[in-house]
């Protein structure tokens, strides 16, 4: 089946395709993909992975068509940034 | 072999007339019409044009209650190509020839909210709950659905940069027709 893998940075982004067995694992898609390689800054032990915007463990079991994303974590307190005056009528997703 | 003859000759009668009454009597309605219009344009459902995607657009245009001119992505270039073919004049005053932008974020701002890439219908951006959202270039139409939602403005529209990566041999212009 064929996965997804991806991992960005501001200037350079990464969305690799990777042809894997059923019942591949996510830590088997990032090894098969050599992403690592490639930007060998990743550090799995630290940096979140997700599934379309899901976290998810190392050894989650994937579907055809999910795409692996390695993480950063934020660099801002979320409490300091000013935020957007809302719009009234202006319709929210959450 | 008169068996063989005979029988294909009747198969072949057969299927064409049944060909001939189908295409009489089961003939689709504009629907042709509306697939190719839907073709020509981008299908990135942006939205940009104020119907929910370019499945309803292109029947609005087919229909003729929306102008050929309603698509902004596609400018001018499409606008002439969808007046061809309807055989309309187009009015291309208002539209300007689009410059490609992609969406940037700004990663001092972004908070990792996850509200822009919900929005975003081509998935071209990762990221996840506090983590750092980062549009992928090259998947990016330009649609400015995140722009609209970020509450703290760290997505922008921006010309896209003309690195070695992106640069492309420019097209050849086309030749006034020999007549």
């Amino acid at each position: 089946m064929k996965v997804g893998v991806s991992y960005a940075l501001p200037q350079r982004q990464i969305w690799l395709d990777v042809e894997v067995d059923e019942g591949a694992t996510v830590q088997d898609v990032i090894e098969r993909s050599g992403i690592l390689q490639q930007f060998p800054e990743i550090d799995l032990s630290t940096q979140k992975i997700g599934v379309f915007g899901q976290l998810a463990k190392l050894d989650q079991v994937l579907e055809e068509g999910d795409r692996v994303e390695i993480y950063r974590p934020i660099t801002v307190d979320p409490k300091t940034v000013k935020r957007k005056r809302k719009i009234p009528g202006a319709k929210d997703d959450d | 072999m008169i068996i063989a003859i005979l029988s294909l000759a009747v198969l072949g009668l057969g299927l064409g007339l049944m060909l001939g009454f189908a295409s009489k009597y089961l003939k689709v309605e504009a629907g042709a019409l509306v697939r190719e219009i839907s073709d020509m344009l981008p299908g990135s459902q942006c939205g940009q044009c104020g119907f929910p995607g370019c499945g309803p657009a292109a029947e609005a245009v087919a229909g003729g209650q929306a102008p050929v001119t309603l698509c902004p992505p596609g400018g001018p270039s499409l606008a002439l190509a969808l007046a061809n073919k309807l055989g309309v004049s187009a009015d291309l005053s208002g539209m300007e020839e689009h410059i490609p932008k992609v969406a940037f974020i700004n990663e001092r701002l972004c908070i990792g909210c996850t509200k822009c890439f919900k929005r975003c219908p081509t998935d071209a951006l990762v990221g996840a709950n506090r983590q750092i959202h980062v549009v992928i270039r090259d998947a990016c139409t330009g649609c400015g659905k995140c722009v609209e939602v970020c509450p703290t403005e760290s997505v922008q529209l921006r010309e896209e940069p003309e690195t070695l990566e992106s640069w492309h041999w420019p097209k050849p212009q086309e030749l006034p027709a020999a007549s």
